[in-house]
């Protein structure tokens, strides 16, 4: 099975009179371990359906089973607490929350869950470590560069050991030197420690970095590879 | 992280987080002053004193210089079923009229006070009152607000004590009071009160209906030469300051007004600081924390913000009544504005509670943030 399966999954909005339709009865299908970019010009569904993959969005129609457990019919609590147990999220613009040091932030996810002081501790530091950026736990994000801000925002996403890591245009807002840097980390993350990553990006460079890139334009895969039905879907 | 995340929020917005707190303990300081001039009120009108206890004043005179009884009532008083004790009192007022500085003397024998008052003397001795006859004993009230000690002389209008002793009550409005011997008032010059009482206060027996006493007392000595009218304690009191319990009862929307001003301040201070926060809810989801999480978050701070005002405003209030003796007055009865652990406790109670209430709204607004649509708004 899968680590992240969408089966006809669509998505429409309203805006006006105009409905949009980002996603439209998609399946997709991404094993543990994949390094996979969605790649598209804006407005085409990529964000959206990151969301739906990260739970902080829900679909018209269709059926989401990450790690096991289908998400689409989960109550906003209990998808609060799935995320925290499986989910890291890596924000275009870092959101860092301004009032708390590097090494709180990075601390954050993992006072959700039931961990002791110590390895807690552990896991921070070991996150903050793996993001190159130990020595500056304690700092406040006005003090960090975007690109510093970037990788505290990473280790944030995986210091909870989530099984699926979902990136929003990671190095969007990012000069080109501070881009490269992430995606190097990016692979490491994925090479090193077997992260499951699923990243957003317009950026064909960016998108090349992954294992497998997909395509998105007017709500459909375009790439016939990737365009799966679900007897296909349960192959994989 | 609960607690160190919304202090550092609170002191990342130390500029609004102070306004916010200044105002609320402005407000709040204000609830407990009026809230002590009502509790005083209460207390005076509503004590097991005010109503076991009888004033026989002379029928239809209402300020203490215009009652005058002959002493000689006492005896027949006493000899009505029910009393068991009776104390002719000589008041002595520089002011009639309502007065935030009002000075009352109440004249009687010392032996009598000493045995029937609450009256516990934190300075100089009961001989010393006992045995001179232009000594006087004075509520700790007034000692405070005229500076006043044991040894000082104290002149106003033709009265000239000299203070043998400062006292504290249970009843917060004897504090307010300057005893001296009824004697001593009687005689003094320009009272022209030989043989002459203003009021006297009846002890009614616990079995005894009170009022059955005072209407049998006003019967027995409607044959004498003067007539009298009598009635509770508390009663007389409420009726002497009727003018000052309506601009009371007045007073106590101002109370109200308050706490809807801290309702407001904090509310308003709560939704701008959820609105401008609103993607940093949106972030807090995304990682895990579950609405009701941030429904938390926002009502601990709105919590905190009206808290640590109103209990600063209301300790502040309790010092200054505690340090300044205020009373207010007319016709010769004070009403004492006293700290008191009650009223504290329930204004620190009204701050939670408004606190709560300021911060309902913006912590559903924070727990409900569409996630998605609030991080797209970067």
């Amino acid at each position: 099975m899968a680590l992240v399966e969408l089966s006809h999954v669509s998505k429409r909005f309203t805006k006006g009179d105009e409905t949009i339709v980002p996603l439209d009865d998609v399946c997709l299908a991404i094993e543990a371990g994949e390094f996979v970019s969605l790649m598209g010009p804006s407005g085409t569904g990529k964000s959206t359906l990151l969301n739906l993959v990260a739970g902080i969005d829900r679909p018209d129609s269709g059926q989401i089973i990450v790690a096991g457990t289908e998400i689409t019919d989960l109550s906003r609590s209990r998808m609060a607490d799935w995320r925290a147990q499986n989910l890291g999220y890596i924000f275009q613009t870092h959101n860092l929350i301004p009032v708390l040091t590097a090494y709180e932030n990075v601390e954050l996810p993992t006072l959700l869950l039931k961990l002791k002081a110590s390895e807690r501790r552990q896991r921070v530091e070991l996150a903050l470590e793996a993001v190159g950026l130990a020595d500056r736990a304690d700092h406040y994000p006005r003090q960090l560069s975007g690109g510093q801000e970037q990788r505290i925002g990473i280790a944030r996403a995986i210091v909870s050991h989530p099984k699926v890591v979902v990136a929003d245009e990671p190095t969007g807002s990012l000069d080109g030197q501070t881009s490269e840097q992430i995606q190097t980390l990016l692979q490491r993350l994925n090479q090193e420690l077997g992260i499951t990553l699923l990243m957003v990006t317009h950026d064909r460079e960016v998108a090349g970095i992954a294992k497998r890139q997909l395509s998105l334009d007017q709500g459909r895969f375009r790439e016939t590879n990737v365009r799966m039905q679900p007897n296909e879907i349960a192959s994989r | 992280m609960l607690a160190k995340y919304i202090l550092k929020t609170l002191w990342g917005h130390r500029g609004r987080t102070a306004l916010t707190i200044s105002g609320s303990m402005v407000a709040m300081f204000v609830f407990c002053i009026v809230g002590s001039i009502q509790e005083g009120l209460d207390r005076l009108t509503r004590s097991a004193d005010a109503d076991r206890h009888l004033i026989v004043f002379q029928e239809n005179r209402f300020c203490p210089t215009s009652s005058r009884l002959p002493e000689d009532y006492a005896r027949q008083i006493r000899e009505v079923p029910g009393v068991r004790d009776v104390m002719p009192i000589q008041v002595w007022t520089n002011n009639c009229r309502a007065s935030l500085d009002i000075v009352v003397f109440n004249g009687a024998d010392p032996e009598q006070i000493r045995r029937s008052r609450p009256l516990v003397l934190t300075a100089g001795s009961w001989e010393s009152f006992q045995t001179k006859h232009d000594a006087a004993i004075i509520g700790s009230n007034i000692a405070k607000r005229r500076q006043l000690q044991v040894g000082d002389q104290f002149s106003i209008g033709d009265v000239s004590v000299h203070i043998a002793g400062v006292f504290k009550s249970d009843v917060a409005a004897e504090e307010n009071l300057i005893y001296t011997a009824l004697s001593f008032l009687q005689y003094t010059e320009g009272l022209e009160s030989a043989g002459l009482v203003t009021q006297f206060e009846v002890r009614v027996s616990v079995e005894s209906n009170p009022d059955e006493v005072a209407s049998e007392i006003d019967r027995q000595l409607r044959v004498g030469p003067v007539a009298t009218k009598t009635r509770r304690k508390g009663a007389f009191q409420a009726s002497t300051l009727s003018d000052l319990v309506d601009l009371i009862g007045f007073a106590h929307w101002l109370g109200y007004a308050c706490v809807g001003l801290v309702l407001s301040l904090v509310a308003t201070t709560t939704v701008m600081s959820v609105q401008d926060r609103i993607q940093e809810y949106a972030v807090l989801q995304t990682v895990g924390v579950r609405p009701f999480g941030c429904t938390r978050l926002v009502l601990t701070e709105s919590v905190l913000l009206c808290l640590a005002g109103g209990a600063a405003g209301s300790l502040i209030a309790m010092v200054i009544l505690s340090i300044a003796g205020f009373a207010i007055g007319a016709e010769g009865a004070t009403i004492a504005f006293s700290p008191s652990l009650a009223l504290f406790l329930k204004s620190v109670g009204v701050s939670v509670a408004v606190g709560i209430a300021a911060g309902i709204a913006p912590a559903i607004q924070a727990a409900s943030v569409p996630i998605a649509q609030a991080l797209q708004k970067e």
